[in-house]
């Protein structure tokens, strides 16, 4: 156990060197929320609500998902997918710890890092231009923990997954592209899954990418209470455990390739 | 021919004169003297060069047929996801002040188009921080053409095809969805608005990139007003605060690359009471403001002589 | 053709405090000379050797010659021409070629990097037909010419390197470590080259390296500079009468010993069991020396050590003069 702790530490330290890269990332990402903010103001001075969703709560989406980009990591992680490419992977397998868990550690350390750097000041900024307001009912930060941490499993699961195909096809490129299109629209980070076309919603709820970002912002805006927020955070622990045990297979097979071919 | 048999053709042929005055051995004539120090003494560019420059990065790329073809498709996709989620939210909002759907996909579609057309051509200046680092600028310094000249040949991608692409399906999608009546002065607009945008756009990343002379690593700051830039102008300006309208019409000019231009398409009221001429403006724009990017580029080239790498 | 009349280049650079709280505001600027005045006239069809240590100065001023870096002071010329005020005029002048960085498309089949320069240096294509014909003969470039240019090795994209730098036929060229990591045998063919268009058609050369062969089987002069400064300028017989003709032997005896009496040999240090031997080839050989160690001592181990050009340099230093007032040009 202290093992995995020292590897979250690892983690946090590997991502936290790029201070420069963390703050211009920061500084992009609130750029952006500004705008998007500013395309919800003038949206909702033809309607007062959609979907649940008031302009202020709008507006805090804005800035939370600008926040969380990072914390989920849904662009551009190919940490493993390099170990594979330069033939560290081979070193990595080895060891005696579990492989999967040691890189989900690892994960929980990176993320940690990018809660701070880039997940808060995006936040303020908003809170100081455009008066968004943390939560006040204690239910919601009791619940948020969980849901972010399940968020990360998730998100994780699915990336394990996508890094472990260049066992298979070694330019993961196309594959890259693909799955942060995928990831990225249907995770609710554009548009808030609520003010989705009804029907579509339902069914892109149950997709693991909800699981990312749309429900931990939901439960974040106190949008889901009771009943509701049991089943969300169900919901997320599902796809946590599903995308992980996929994952061990989908590593299993891939060990089973190595030893077959010699990588 | 083997190395025995070889005998020189007669004497190595005297260095061409390319200039008058220069004989073919000895020392040429001395020059007057070029404009100014630092600033590239050519003035019309030499397009056979760029060309040639750039069908050899092009067929470079081209080889790696799939792998293109796989790049393109997926910025295609990107784009048009962006593209997307615009008409997601349309379903549930009429109109954004005062714009409809149509006329904000025309907003987007032309920013996309001149967007997409400055990256393909201008990725050289994104790795200008690398040629600093690693050296390679000396190079182009050794070399009888001019230091913009040469990094704006330096990188063109192919794959990038993909987002113009997307300008341009967005842009037609628009076109069918408005009801635009169409005149000769308002095609001439369009297409020259579409210029004027990758002007505008480009001239972005060259000051971006003259800024890496003395920061040497990129600054992100350079992707807030290139990629933010292309967001910015997607959207109908009057919804913008208005510091950052303002900054956005008289410091980086982006308000010619979308708004105005379409302001005089779709034929709109404009609320921010701008004189209708600047309507027409967007090339003169343009062309100002790379000038000033070309003057800060001088400068970045001249501080890099100056104190080396 | 190359003219350098007390050529400076100062860098300021950035030292932080290095302890207490200000450390991290006030940064003190510090102006580093690492030109300090370099004077030199180099005539037209001449190849001389440019030499000193690491940091001695010598990419610097080759970077001024060049039109890469504006001097801080004094005066130069290539061409007759301000490197800094007609960058674009001299460079259609000069060959360049750095030993470190190559300047082919990587990608590319060196051929088409030829075709590039070609379009970039506006040669009239005959005599770019005919000089790229005379010079894939003399370098041999005609198995590799459609390879890309990242699968070459070292010693074929060396010469390639060449190659790029000459269809232009510039007058000038300036090599900056060409034969860096080259094995025996391109080294020789780059020497070969460089010595046919100096001699046939009148290049001038000036050659930066560390390694002194180059220097001895080319350079009828050579400039040595030591901390921005020219500490001789003169022939090679000179340099080599006095400092380049030394060696030493170093050799573990099977135990330690007091410093050995040898013909013509001084001892210049000792470490236990290990002497180290400095003797002039002119007064006696290796051989000669090692027999006599061998018969004085029971001799363990050796090696032999050809002088550096910091041993040189170090060397002239240590004579005391700065100049050698005989043999060649001096300023």
């Amino acid at each position: 156990m202290r093992l995995y702790w020292e590897l979250a530490r690892y983690g946090f330290r590997r991502t936290a060197i790029y201070r420069s890269a963390a703050l211009s990332g920061a500084i992009t990402n609130t750029f952006f929320g500004f705008l998007r903010a500013y395309t919800f103001i003038a949206l909702f001075q033809t309607r007062g609500e959609v979907g649940g969703y008031v302009l202020a709560d709008a507006l805090a989406f804005t800035f939370i998902t600008q926040g969380m980009a990072a914390l989920i990591a849904l662009w551009a992680w190919w940490p493993i997918a390099e170990t594979v490419q330069t033939g560290q992977v081979a070193s990595d397998l080895s060891r005696p710890y579990d492989y999967q868990f040691a890189w989900l550690a690892q994960d929980y350390g990176r993320a940690l890092f990018q809660l701070v750097a880039r997940s808060v000041p995006p936040f303020v900024v908003g809170m100081i231009a455009f008066g968004i307001t943390v939560p006040t009912d204690p239910l919601i930060w009791l619940a948020i923990i969980p849901s972010i941490v399940l968020a990360v499993a998730v998100s994780f699961g699915w990336r394990f997954i996508l890094n472990l195909t260049t066992f298979w096809w070694i330019d993961q490129r196309g594959i890259a592209n693909t799955s942060m299109l995928v990831a990225t629209l249907f995770s609710g980070f554009l548009v808030p899954l609520a003010m989705w076309p009804d029907g579509v919603r339902e069914v892109v709820y149950a997709l693991p990418f909800a699981s990312m970002v749309a429900i931990p912002i939901d439960v974040f805006l106190g949008k889901l209470q009771g009943v509701d927020l049991v089943a969300a955070l169900a919901l997320q622990a599902f796809w946590a455990v599903v995308l992980l045990a996929l994952g061990r297979l989908v590593l299993s097979a891939a060990l089973h390739k190595l030893v077959v071919q010699g990588g | 021919m083997s190395l025995r048999d070889w005998r020189p053709r007669g004497p190595y042929p005297p260095a061409p004169s390319p200039v008058r005055g220069g004989g073919g051995d000895g020392w040429p004539a001395p020059l007057p003297r070029a404009l100014g120090r630092g600033v590239p003494g050519r003035v019309l560019p030499d397009f056979t060069l760029y060309a040639a420059l750039v069908r050899a990065q092009v067929s470079a790329q081209l080889q790696y047929r799939g792998s293109f073809v796989v790049q393109a498709v997926g910025q295609f996709l990107a784009t048009f996801v962006d593209f997307i989620t615009l008409v997601f939210l349309f379903q549930r909002f009429p109109s954004i002040a005062g714009w409809t759907l149509g006329e904000v996909a025309f907003l987007y579609g032309l920013g996309g188009l001149a967007f997409g057309i400055s990256d393909l051509l201008c990725g050289g200046f994104d790795g200008l921080s690398k040629m600093i680092r690693l050296g390679t600028f000396d190079r182009v310094l050794t070399r009888p053409v001019g230091t913009f000249a040469q990094v704006l040949a330096g990188d063109v991608q192919i794959r990038r095809l993909g987002r113009i692409v997307q300008g341009m399906v967005t842009l037609g999608l628009a076109v069918s969805w408005v009801e635009v009546a169409w005149t000769a002065p308002k095609v001439a607009v369009l297409v020259s608005a579409v210029v004027a945008g990758v002007v505008i756009f480009t001239a972005i990343w060259v000051i971006g990139a003259a800024i890496t002379f003395w920061t040497v690593e990129t600054s992100e700051v350079t992707n807030v007003f290139t990629y933010g830039g292309e967001a910015l102008v997607s959207y109908p300006m009057p919804i913008y605060a208005e510091g950052l309208r303002r900054f956005f019409t008289f410091v980086v000019p982006l308000v010619f690359v979308s708004y105005l231009p379409a302001l005089y398409i779709l034929e709109k009221a404009d609320p921010l009471g701008l004189p209708p001429v600047l309507q027409l403006c967007s090339p003169i724009v343009a062309v100002v403001f790379l000038l000033v990017a070309r003057f800060c580029w001088a400068l970045g080239v001249r501080h890099y002589q100056g104190t080396g790498s | 053709m190359i003219e350098s009349t007390d050529l400076r280049k100062s860098f300021r650079v950035h030292k932080r405090e290095s302890d207490g709280p200000l450390r991290f505001i006030r940064r003190q600027a510090v102006d580093v000379e690492a030109v300090a005045g370099v004077s030199f006239t180099v005539g037209a069809g001449e190849m001389i050797g440019y030499v000193g240590p690491n940091g001695a100065g010598k990419s610097t001023t080759i970077k001024m010659l060049t039109g890469i870096l504006q001097p801080s002071g004094g005066r130069v010329r290539v061409a007759g021409l301000d490197p800094a005020r007609q960058r674009l005029e001299v460079a259609k002048r000069i060959g360049v070629v750095f030993g470190q960085r190559s300047q082919l498309w990587w990608d590319l089949p060196l051929q088409d990097s030829f075709e590039l320069l070609r379009h970039i240096y506006r040669v009239p294509a005959e005599a770019y037909r005919q000089r790229l014909a005379y010079l894939i003969e003399l370098l041999e470039l005609g198995s590799f010419l459609e390879t890309p240019v990242r699968q070459l090795s070292l010693g074929q994209r060396m010469r390639g390197d060449l190659t790029a730098s000459l269809l232009h036929a510039p007058p000038v060229l300036f090599l900056d470590e060409p034969s860096i990591g080259l094995d025996v045998v391109a080294k020789a063919r780059i020497r070969e080259l460089l010595a046919r268009i100096n001699r046939d058609q009148g290049v001038t050369i000036l050659l930066t390296t560390h390694d002194m062969a180059d220097i001895e089987r080319l350079c009828s002069r050579m400039l040595i500079i030591d901390h921005g400064r020219v500490i001789y300028d003169g022939g090679l017989e000179t340099i080599r009468e006095q400092y380049g003709d030394e060696r030493t032997v170093v050799v573990d005896l099977a135990e330690e010993a007091p410093p050995l009496d040898v013909p013509h040999a001084t001892v210049t240090r000792t470490d236990g069991p290990r002497q180290w031997l400095r003797f002039r080839r002119t007064e006696t050989t290796a051989a000669e020396v090692i027999s006599s160690v061998a018969a004085t001592a029971r001799l363990r181990d050796l090696t032999i050590e050809e002088p550096a050009i910091e041993d040189i340099v170090r060397g002239i230093y240590e004579r005391g003069d700065r100049r050698v007032a005989s043999g060649g040009r001096n300023n």
